[in-house]
């Protein structure tokens, strides 16, 4: 009978609670629609997570995003918009969370291929008609970049900016053993396999660590996935996307030169590192001193820019080593992307902030320049002419590769990928079986 | 015009004997309480179970009976998962609990100061939080920068790289490790109060009559410790089963799963691969093992009283 009553009472409790969750809150401002036709007075409250794409003010991470807030608060003071920063490790998997907990932000910063996988999955709002209302389409620098923020039917993202994905050298200790002149310098810097490999021996042999292969987590694997598929021509999906393809000959080529490089020593093995310890090897050397890293950008070149300087480093960036000196470059694309939270006026209000991120004629520049990207408008015009560092940046968008980070399962592949690579390093698994494991299991969650 | 009232819930309240209103009071103290463990505890689980039986991913949700759970004890990765879980707490609950225990009785011989110092010493990894002690230890463990590689390169006069974390041998052992140095805190704090409350009388006593030491802890500290062994005991194993953020932080479960758990299975399974039926599938599998776990502790380590 008591067991009975608690239960009763209880049950009593939940329903009463969710009756009083049904009434209209009147006083949450998330959920009051405008007053006025005026879209500056409207009101909201909406939140916006970014992942740290952006360079730092004074080391503080979001507080340029907090001054864009500001910013856009003096065109629109009633929208309020809070700020979350989450990091390239373990934000993918708090927004899946915040999804599944009905708690998603409002506006997310991050870059294609996990946005398009979340428009795939039904949680963001299409952006159809922005993109048609701001005429991007119109506007816009590379077809590919509009397509690598869609799925085939609609636009999830909506893009800023781009930049290619390349390798930076220590300039500093190539000259220090006059070996600088081996780097390519001029044009798109592209250069061999056989180049690359022969200088790598040479700096081995005078005590420098080569290239490190990180493969502890998911954390800046585009960089594994390019610099490996380019030493041997393979590539990492078929050119028409249909499938993984790096269990072709060349891809399997691809992972036994990684495993030759990394035994004769002039190759690093990390198989519990990011690509993030990778950077941090490079740029702040302790124990010892790397002479290249695989995973470079302007945009890192800025982020990394104070570590470099503290250790007296020059870093140069150069184009990926490719078998026929023609690499296929991955490219970051930054864009934002609006969560459907079921509330038509947070919707209009993100809207109005992303346009006002990306388009508005002084903020949405200076946003481009802090990603140390290229716009995506070409109404944008050369942000950095006289620079020739973003010059060889923007003459490599020559090599862009197909995008695959948009096709289905893209996300789910990539513990495959960095597992695979883990346990070819580790000896679990030999080149061949490596390359085979990644690929069945990339074609599984592509066609699932 | 007739002016009847409706009986209010205070006369109907009064109305009731002293000991059902004494009762109901109980209840309407209870109830808060009792929505909270309903809607945060058992109504997640209920639906974790639930959805166990489901196809359930981003895109599908259909039922599949136990089909997860047939193809769990298929699944090599979640059997080498199952594999560290239980090597994890074999090894590190009895390390743990032998080595709190041994620090206590030592710390509790000491002075006041040199007590609170140790415990504040033991104690610290457990209030600094996982995050920067992790930090600090992956900053130790890095193959090229790392202190210990640096240390033992000193030592062995020539370069040393290992991969504490990347290398199959090593990894599952520095897991261990920090998952002892940030467990012991707790258990030592608990076993110096369990200590601080046994009766002098009777230890001074055993003394007087001429017993060791040892005869002292075995016949009248361990059985006045027992209890609280009991819940050091219990709480380790189960705080080790669901070993998850020093895992997710370091190793990711690398290298090959090597020091993967269950509970970081569950999570790379849910929020990883979107699966989260199967997910949910190893949360049940998982609980029912601690459950396992758990009455034997109690059957071993309970008192008669």
């Amino acid at each position: 009978m008591k067991k009975l009553l608690v239960l009763l009472m209880a049950l009593l409790m939940i329903v009463g609670c969710t009756n009083a969750a049904d009434e209209p809150k009147k006083e949450d401002p998330k959920t009051v629609t405008p007053s006025t036709d005026d879209i500056t007075k409207m009101e909201a409250e909406i939140t916006w997570w970014a992942f740290p794409t952006f360079a730092t003010v004074d080391d503080t991470s979001g507080k340029y995003e907090e001054s864009l807030v500001a910013k856009f608060n003096e065109k629109y003071p009633n929208i309020k918009v809070k700020v979350e920063m989450i990091d390239f490790q373990n934000g993918p998997e708090k927004i899946i969370t915040a999804v599944q907990g009905k708690t998603a932000p409002d506006v997310l910063f991050d870059a294609p291929g996990r946005i398009v996988d979340y428009g795939r999955a039904g949680y963001l709002v299409k952006l159809d008609d922005m993109i048609k209302e701001t005429k991007l389409a119109e506007d816009i620098t590379s077809e590919n970049i509009l397509k690598a923020s869609s799925d085939g039917t609609n636009y999830w993202m909506y893009p800023t900016s781009a930049a290619p994905f390349i390798m930076a050298v220590n300039k500093t200790a190539l000259e220090k053993e006059g070996l600088f002149d081996k780097i390519p310098q001029t044009g798109a810097r592209t250069w061999t396999t056989a180049e690359f490999e022969a200088l790598s021996k040479e700096m081995a042999a005078k005590g420098y660590k080569g290239v490190e292969i990180y493969a502890g987590g998911q954390g800046g694997d585009q960089g594994t996935r390019a610099f490996i598929s380019n030493l041997t021509g393979a590539k990492i999906m078929k050119d028409d996307l249909s499938a993984y393809d790096m269990d072709s000959e060349a891809g399997i080529k691809a992972f036994e030169y990684i495993n030759r490089g990394v035994k004769e020593g002039w190759l690093e093995g990390n198989s519990a590192g990011v690509a993030n310890d990778a950077l941090d090897h490079f740029a702040t050397p302790v124990n010892s001193t790397f002479w290249a890293v695989n995973l470079w950008s302007a945009n890192l070149s800025k982020a990394r820019a104070g570590q470099l300087a503290e250790a007296k480093i020059e870093a140069f960036s150069v184009n990926l080593p490719s078998e026929s000196g023609k690499p296929q470059l991955e490219y970051l694309v930054n864009g934002y992307a609006i969560f459907d939270n079921k509330d038509e006026t947070r919707a209009k209000a993100a809207k109005e902030f992303v346009k006002f991120l990306a388009d508005d004629a002084v903020v949405g520049k200076e946003n481009v320049l802090a990603t140390n990207c290229f716009p995506v408008r070409k109404s944008f015009g050369d942000l950095y002419t006289g620079n020739a560092e973003m010059q060889f940046n923007a003459e490599s968008a020559q090599y862009y590769g197909p995008y695959y980070n948009t096709v289905k399962g893209f996300s789910a592949m990539r513990p495959f990928w960095w597992g695979s690579l883990q346990s070819m390093l580790t000896g679990e698994k030999t080149p061949e079986e490596a390359a085979k494991y990644f690929t069945e299991e990339a074609n599984k969650e592509l066609n699932k | 015009m007739s002016t009847q009232t409706k009986p209010s819930i205070k006369t109907w309240f009064d109305s009731k004997s002293p000991k059902t209103r004494q009762t109901l009071t109980a209840y309407i103290f209870l109830a808060p309480a009792l929505f909270f463990f309903l809607g945060f505890v058992i109504l997640p689980v209920a639906i974790g179970v639930f959805t166990s039986l489901f196809d359930y991913t981003k895109t599908s949700f259909a039922f599949n009976g136990i089909d997860n759970y047939t193809r769990l004890f298929g699944d090599e990765i979640f059997l080498k998962s199952l594999k560290n879980t239980i090597y994890l707490v074999v090894i590190a609950v009895p390390i743990i609990v032998l080595f709190s225990l041994f620090a206590a009785v030592v710390l509790y011989q000491k002075n006041a100061f040199i007590r609170s110092l140790f415990r504040t010493i033991f104690y610290l990894p457990v209030v600094t939080g996982t995050v920067a002690v992790v930090v600090v230890w992956k900053w130790m463990f890095d193959p090229y920068n790392g202190v210990l590689n640096y240390v033992l390169s000193i030592i062995q006069g020539t370069e040393v790289n290992i991969q504490w974390l990347g290398d199959a041998n090593f990894a599952l052992w520095a897991i261990i490790i920090i998952l002892i140095t940030t467990s012991v805190g707790q258990p030592i704090i608990l076993y110096i109060a369990a200590l601080g409350n046994l009766d002098p009388s009777q230890i001074e006593a055993a003394q007087v009559d001429g017993a060791n030491n040892w005869q002292v802890f075995r016949h009248i500290k361990w059985p006045g410790i027992l209890p609280t062994t009991l819940y050091v005991v219990v709480i380790t194993t189960i705080n080790t089963f669901q070993c998850f953020s020093l895992i997710q932080l370091l190793t990711s479960g690398g290298p090959n799963y090597n020091t993967s758990t269950i509970m970081y299975l569950v999570y790379e399974t849910a929020f990883k691969l979107h699966n989260f039926g199967y997910a949910n599938a190893m949360g049940v599998v998982l609980a029912v093992f601690i459950g396992i776990f758990s009455i034997v502790q109690f059957k071993l380590f309970q008192t008669k009283e």
